[in-house]
């Protein structure tokens, strides 16, 4: 314990070089994160000075991923407005329905038909249905496709998606982690939960004028504390009350965006949702044993990938057609938002969390690295997959119908 | 012509316009100022023919280009904004100039010349917007003034010779 500091050191520097591989490789960090978190853990050697099986850290770096996931909620609130989603139009709600449905049937037929229990069948939906929001804006920035006109529906079908893990979150954390057995008691808790969040986005929305008023704060500092002791009191505080500390981060990122320092805020959380997300993907790695892997963790992860690639590229066409977009631009959507990520894992820790299978933790995991790495690669060769699949499938050109 | 303006969460702003030449142009800002312009063919909406990254400093410029405006850095004396016909220069008073020490009053500029003085820059009075006529036309002040092409060339010739 007494080398703390140089023990976090270690586990930064290999985040940071995981981060470099994966700039040089010119992939998506994330995958990278996690398994440089699994390459070293308990089973890991100790080398020299270098201890590379984090065991007296291990509890303050998934404190620091913690504080990960509370940074990535709270910026989803802060960026998220309902106002702007209407504003991206109706096709978008029609699209983002269809994509939610078709994999979210899919990820619930895939639990059951596994044979799990009700808990984990809607942890593995879950887990299956939400894509990576980070990934997918960067892939989209990236490939320089910002102008294809299927953009606003793939960031559309994103913001809906979040909007979705929100409310699914919010579900089954009053689900997962209540105590109680009985369906009055989880019944209960879920409505605790669902009370608690009312109350504070109604009570945040009225305090609005308020929160402007004393978050009028020059000093960077005091600005800084303020927001941050506000973030973890209300985090903290839903956990007690078993609602997930993530969406009490949420909650607290919904009220604030509706002040005018919303701007302020995201600019001085940025830098550290960046930072202590990284940890959080690396700490998911490092609770992981690569040992253990094989089995039906992997079969399941593989099935479920096989899905999921069905289920976009269905969701993307069905999608594409209803905003009359050409086949190759639909075919595009499904395709970019195949990507799975933080919310994916956000999703495995609430079981863990909750006392679930533990199955969950390294079956996420193997899917997410798969669809992590695959989707940018996808989303790249989108051009000679659509001319493929065009050719067994022969899709119809609505557009050039319609003209 | 229709310009359709969409919000690019995350991203920044989309305009996207089809010219009467058939083309396709889709400009995105992204909210840290870089802009994209994308170049699609009617033929293929689906995948664009070119594209090009400005930073912030350079789509000014380019925009300015293409606005009509010619832009010359001040240091070369005369910067020139064509506005029509209408041009507006800036005159750097030499000391040789005919001009040093008179007033606008005095040198009848309107009446000679057609062109009006709409700013002064002086060492020592500091800027004049929409100067008098007795106003001091100084050694090494910058002149602005507003006319046509032809009325412009006879104001520099009452610059520098005290008369048209």
């Amino acid at each position: 314990m007494e080398h703390l500091v140089f023990e976090i050191g270690l586990a930064l520097g290999l985040i940071a070089l995981g981060g470099l591989i994966s700039a040089k490789l010119r992939f998506s960090v994330i995958p990278f994160y996690i398994l440089i978190g699994m390459a070293v853990g308990p089973h890991a050697m100790e080398l020299w000075h270098f201890d590379f099986r984090f065991i007296d850290s291990a509890p303050f770096i998934d404190f620091m991923g913690r504080i990960g996931v509370l940074f990535l909620l709270f910026y989803l609130g802060l960026e998220f407005s309902v106002g702007r989603l209407i504003k991206s139009g109706r096709s978008i709600v029609v699209g983002g329905s269809i994509y939610i449905g078709i994999n979210f049937t899919l990820g619930l037929l895939l639990g059951f038909l596994s044979g799990f229990p009700l808990a984990e069948t809607l942890v593995i939906a879950g887990i299956t249905t939400i894509s990576s929001s980070a990934i997918a804006a960067k892939v989209l920035v990236d490939l320089k496709r910002t102008a294809n006109s299927e953009t606003e529906m793939i960031l559309g079908i994103i913001m809906f998606e979040d909007v979705f893990l929100a409310v699914y979150i919010s579900i089954l954390s009053g689900f997962v982690l209540s105590d109680s057995s009985s369906l009055g008691g989880v019944l209960l808790s879920a409505l605790v939960a669902l009370g608690f969040m009312l109350a504070v986005l109604i009570l945040g929305r009225k305090a609005v004028p308020l929160l402007n008023k004393w978050l009028r704060i020059r000093s960077n500092e005091l600005f800084a504390l303020v927001v941050f002791g506000t973030l973890f009191l209300v985090a903290g505080f839903s956990e007690t009350i078993h609602v997930a500390e993530a969406i009490g981060a949420l909650l607290v990122g919904l009220v604030l965006a509706e002040t005018e320092h919303a701007k302020r805020i995201e600019h001085l959380i940025m830098p550290f949702r960046d930072f202590f997300g990284a940890v959080f993907f690396f700490s998911f790695g490092l609770s992981i044993d690569p040992m253990s892997l094989g089995g039906n963790a992997v079969w399941l992860a593989l099935a479920a990938v096989i899905i999921t690639l069905i289920g976009n590229f269905s969701a993307g066409m069905i999608a594409g057609r209803t905003a009359s977009l050409s086949p190759k631009a639909s075919a595009n959507i499904g395709l970019t938002i195949v990507a799975r990520g933080e919310f994916s894992i956000i999703m495995a820790n609430l079981g863990k969390d909750g006392g679930l299978m533990e199955i969950l933790q390294p079956f996420a995991a193997v899917y997410v690295l798969i669809l992590a790495i695959l989707g940018p690669l996808l989303t790249k060769q989108s051009k000679p997959i659509f001319i493929m699949l065009n050719r067994w499938f022969k899709f119809k050109d609505r557009r050039v119908q319609q003209e | 012509m229709d310009i359709r303006e969409s919000f690019l969460p995350g991203i920044g702003m989309k305009y996207q316009m089809d010219a009467a030449s058939g083309d396709r142009i889709v400009v995105v800002i992204h909210d840290d100022g870089r802009r994209e312009l994308y170049h699609f063919s009617y033929e293929n909406l689906d995948e664009s023919i070119s594209m090009v990254t400005l930073e912030d400093q350079e789509a000014r410029q380019l925009a300015a280009l293409i606005g009509g405006m010619v832009y010359k850095p001040k240091q070369l004396e005369s910067v020139e904004m064509a506005f029509d016909e209408l041009t507006i220069e800036w005159y750097r008073i030499e000391p040789h100039y005919a001009c040093v020490g008179k007033t606008i009053g005095e040198l009848n500029i309107r009446q000679n010349s057609g062109a009006s003085v709409i700013a002064l820059m002086d060492k020592k009075k500091g800027k004049q917007s929409n100067p008098g006529p007795t106003a001091v036309l100084n050694m090494e002040a910058t002149v602005i003034a507003v006319g046509e092409r032809e009325q412009q060339k006879r104001f520099k010739q009452i610059l520098m010779n005290g008369s048209g």
